[in-house]
């Protein structure tokens, strides 16, 4: 004999299941998004302040600059926005506004920079602006991902600020126009010229400045010799 | 892949509730005492079995159960090994007890039947010759048919003998899974198969709906079928313990298992008018759409996994040429924990999964120690099942001669 009611029963709690683990993801995707947002307020803040800082130190010796004024957050910050955009459970219109406000914040960042290694040259940060597409276009894009992660784990001190090109930022726009970047992804740009196409680990290095390479290669033998020199715990 | 594990939950849930409702019962079910012993007859239907009838006939001479109530008929279906011998030999030393037939090979169907046309008992089973069963498997089958006159049939609680192999440390793990859902269906009604080792049948069953039938090589499964058309009920003995030799390679259990997923579809068809049917009960509302669905599911996994796993291989390849071997940094962070919707569905049906597991130990009388052949059943089952899937409905979309049935030599049909 066919139980009806267990039938019915059972459909219900199968739904109830599904309800609640729809109401747990959109919660926990909520509070990933608060996580995202939080990180970017901290990082406005932390813009604002040092552009502050360096307004107040305009006048004074380039000493009293170093390059820890930049944002540190911003490499976290990318890495759980994409994350969040990967997870394909928050509102799309959320992650464009956090992918457009992301967006202005490397400029602004980028810009801090520019300002830096015009104050301290022997404190020049080195930057690569990087512009993709992952609208299916840019066959190389992912590979050109993989080199600057790696490039990025071999100097530490490199600064890589990633754009989609599509992205609908009238800033980002600007810098297209500014560097001249038209749609042959992807492109990059450093020390203010544009490379167009994939570039590799080696291609890469090659078109960094010598002083990047020599700063990585100096705070290497440092951290080395500090290690050398401390007393073993016994 | 919403739908399927809308339905793979559902069909948890349904399955649980109905286990868990009647859990008291089952209890009682375990200290039934037994009132009258009737006549019964067990066939061993044989085909080059030398190395295990002897095995698989001591343990039914030691069963308890009276002597001149149990009869034992062997059929050799046509051996080229010394099975004929050895089982003579157990018909000398038992003459009132053992029965031995030899005849020309045609499958495990007619080696059933000659074993029914010379029985005259009120109980009927069979024993695969690969098949031991514990000394009190009988007493506590016929314990249903004491209790319940409307009881036809009485399906046991299968293991994997002595598991070595990793195939068969997976197997030992879908057996204990089949304890479980053997346990559920039966109380709803609607058991999938008798399987072959010590399935036990009242004789009537067969004079009433016929003898096996070759049924696309799963006899067990076809007259489940018949029986289910004809209202008969069948019932699982969690502590009827029997042992079967499980295949010890993969090519084995893709061999075995192939064969009872065509089965099933082509038992599926002949029988498609059950589908949906109230008047077949939950067998035609829940458990044989239930296996269809599972079947489509299952293959629906495969090529998921399989587009994923290339996806990640080239991925990986294409990381590896462009900046070679990078050690990955870990760093965990509470933001990178999976949330989405699949992966709570996905815990609750592991969890669920496991329970599963749990009640099947608890059940049957072998407590295995789980642990150890969890991981592998984890690693392989999900790789082996769309494989041998996959297979069985393109053979039978396509009706073709399946060279891995017909080198299926093991005519033994094992099923949960």
């Amino acid at each position: 004999m066919i139980d009806k009611k267990k039938y019915i029963l059972s459909f219900v709690l199968t739904a109830a299941i599904f309800a609640t683990a729809f109401f747990a993801s959109n919660f926990f995707s909520d509070k990933r998004i608060e996580v995202v947002k939080s990180i970017q307020d901290n990082i406005a803040i932390d813009i604002l302040s040092s552009e502050t800082q360096f307004d107040l130190l305009k006048e004074v010796s380039c000493s009293t600059v170093d390059a820890s004024i930049l944002a540190p957050q911003l490499e976290d910050l990318g890495s759980k926005l994409a994350r969040t955009e990967n997870d394909g459970t928050a509102d799309p219109a959320q992650i464009l506004y956090l992918k457009k406000y992301y967006s202005l914040l490397q400029i602004k960042d980028f810009l801090l920079s520019k300002q830096l290694a015009q104050k301290c040259t022997s404190k020049k940060p080195v930057s690569i602006i990087y512009f993709y597409s992952n609208k299916g276009d840019c066959s190389d894009c992912v590979k050109e991902g993989y080199v600057l992660t790696k490039l990025k784990s071999l100097y530490p001190d490199l600064r890589v600020y990633s754009f989609d090109y599509n992205l609908p930022v009238s800033a980002i726009d600007s810098m297209k126009t500014i560097y001249k970047i038209h749609s042959t992804l992807p492109a990059l740009v450093i020390e203010d010229k544009p490379y167009f196409g994939y570039k590799s680990v080696e291609d890469l290095e090659n078109l960094l400045p010598d002083t990047l390479k020599a700063a990585t290669t100096t705070a290497k033998l440092e951290a080395s010799s500090t290690k050398a020199v401390l007393p073993k715990v016994q | 892949m919403f739908p399927f594990l809308f339905f793979t939950m559902y069909f948890q849930t349904f399955l649980m509730m109905s286990f868990l409702e009647k859990r008291k019962k089952i209890k009682h079910e375990e200290n039934r005492q037994i009132e009258m012993y009737p006549s019964v007859t067990i066939a061993i239907p044989c085909w080059n079995e030398e190395k295990t009838v002897a095995a698989t006939i001591k343990s039914l001479l030691a069963l308890e159960y009276p002597q001149d109530k149990l009869k034992i008929i062997v059929v050799d279906d046509g051996s080229k090994d010394n099975t004929y011998a050895i089982a003579e030999k157990f018909q000398t030393e038992h003459p009132a007890m053992i029965r031995v037939f030899k005849k020309e090979n045609g499958g495990k169907h007619t080696a059933m039947n000659l074993a029914l046309e010379h029985t005259d008992t009120e109980l009927f089973g069979c024993l695969d010759a690969d098949s031991f069963v514990k000394p009190v498997a009988l007493k506590v089958i016929v314990s249903y048919f004491n209790h319940d006159k409307e009881v036809m049939a009485v399906t046991p609680c299968i293991h994997i003998r002595s598991p070595k192999t990793l195939v068969q440390r997976v197997q030992a793990v879908e057996y204990l899974m089949g304890t479980f859902l053997r346990k559920a269906y039966g109380e709803l009604d609607a058991i999938q198969v008798t399987p072959g080792p010590f399935s036990i049948f009242k004789k009537e069953v067969f004079d009433k709906i016929g003898p096996y039938k070759k049924a696309h090589n799963t006899e067990d499964f076809e007259i489940t079928l018949r029986m289910h058309k004809h209202h008969m009920k069948i019932m699982n003995s969690h502590k009827a313990t029997v042992y079967t030799v499980g295949p010890a390679t993969f090519r084995g259990f893709l061999r075995q298992h192939l064969r009872w997923a065509r089965g099933f579809l082509e038992n599926a068809i002949d029988y498609r008018f059950m589908f949906f049917k109230k008047e077949y009960g939950n067998f035609g509302m829940f458990t044989l759409p239930g296996a269809l669905v599972f079947v489509a599911y299952g293959i629906y996994v495969a090529f998921f996994l399989l587009y994923h796993t290339i996806y990640s291989v080239v991925a990986y390849i294409s990381r590896l040429q462009t900046v070679g071997i990078d050690m990955p940094h870990f760093r965990f962070d509470l933001f990178y924990v999976q949330t989405g919707v699949m992966s709570f569905i996905t815990m609750v049906l592991f969890t669920a999964f496991l329970f599963v597991l749990y009640i099947g130990r608890e059940l049957s009388d072998d407590k295995q120690q789980i642990y150890k052949n969890f991981p592998i059943f984890m690693v392989l089952f999900p790789i082996l099942v769309p494989i041998y899937l996959t297979r069985a409905v393109f053979d039978t979309i396509f009706s073709r001669k399946n060279e891995w049935v017909l080198q299926d030599t093991k005519q033994t049909s094992v099923r949960h």
